[in-house]
């Protein structure tokens, strides 16, 4: 390991990356996730809510009391847009070419959060599950967290260059390799 | 100033999240109002020290207007209500 040091430079990862495998840490980039907005109609966010959250193949993403994201990286939009116009009392919006999504996961994953948003991320608080809306890297994101150590982002198509590098520069010391995944 | 706020629906956030809007206490006159109360409620407004009703809108979270009612000497935050709970309150008394 040592020996493999001294013939890297230190600007190695800088020019040509680290290596083309995952590391434990890793950022993938979701090619085509399929993202709804869902409104709730005044009255009816509970119900909206309850059936999002029993809905099949999307994940609810939590951004406000009568606002949600409906996210599927396993079926396409018309199936998506059929199963969520059923649910009464709520407006839906495709929303799929404005968002990026984003996952990252790795043993070092809080630590390299930490440096991007401003909450609280111990399972304790923010549980597996749990999403909200936050300020990340700058950007307005939605970030939720799927597993013990994989957390979703979700950005604006406009933001995402910008909240992709700092991500990546967040977690170059924890090796943080990138890719696309489907 | 206050650097922690908890929101009631997005939970403690940081400052920079927020964008403060003005005085909360004031109420808004009737549009039919005369144009004295309408001057007064525009242009004539407190600048109390201590503790202070507040709209903070959440913009980089939930995007809901809040009330925070904070001391703008100590900086202690006392509580944090959604708007609309907020005037339903005003309007029950
Ligand atoms: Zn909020």
């Amino acid at each position: 390991m040592s020996i493999n040091l001294l013939h890297r430079h230190v600007l190695d990862d800088h020019i040509s990356g680290f290596e083309t495998d995952p590391n434990p840490n890793h950022l993938s980039v979701i090619r085509r996730p399929v993202i709804f907005s869902v409104l709730a109609h005044a009255g009816r966010e509970a119900e909206v809510a309850e059936a999002l959250w029993n809905a099949e193949d999307v994940a609810p993403r939590f951004c406000g009391p009568s606002e949600w994201l409906a996210v599927s990286r396993t079926v396409g939009a018309e199936t998506v847009a059929g199963m969520l116009s059923a649910i009464a009392g709520a407006s839906v919006v495709d929303q799929s070419d404005g968002r990026v999504l984003m996952e990252i996961f790795g043993p070092s994953v809080r630590k390299i959060l930490s440096r991007c948003v401003a909450v609280d991320l111990h399972p304790e608080v923010f549980e597996e599950g749990q999403s909200a809306a936050m300020l990340c890297c700058h950007a307005t994101a939605n970030v939720a967290r799927t597993g013990a150590d994989t957390f979703e982002i979700i950005v604006p198509r406009s933001l995402a260059g910008s909240v992709f590098e700092e991500l990546m520069e967040m977690g170059r010391e924890h090796a943080l390799t990138r890719g696309f995944a489907d | 100033m206050a650097s922690l706020i908890t929101c009631p629906h997005c939970g403690t956030r940081p400052k920079e999240e927020f964008s403060i809007r003005g005085a909360a206490a004031p109420k808004r006159p009737s549009p039919t109002a005369k144009d004295e109360a309408w001057h007064r409620y525009v242009y004539v407004r407190d600048n109390p020290k201590g503790r202070y009703q507040e709209y903070w809108h959440h913009v980089a979270g939930c995007r809901r207007f809040l009330v925070v009612e904070r001391d703008n000497l100590t900086h202690e935050v006392f509580g944090v209500t959604d708007a609309a709970e907020f005037e339903r309150a005003g309007a029950a008394e």
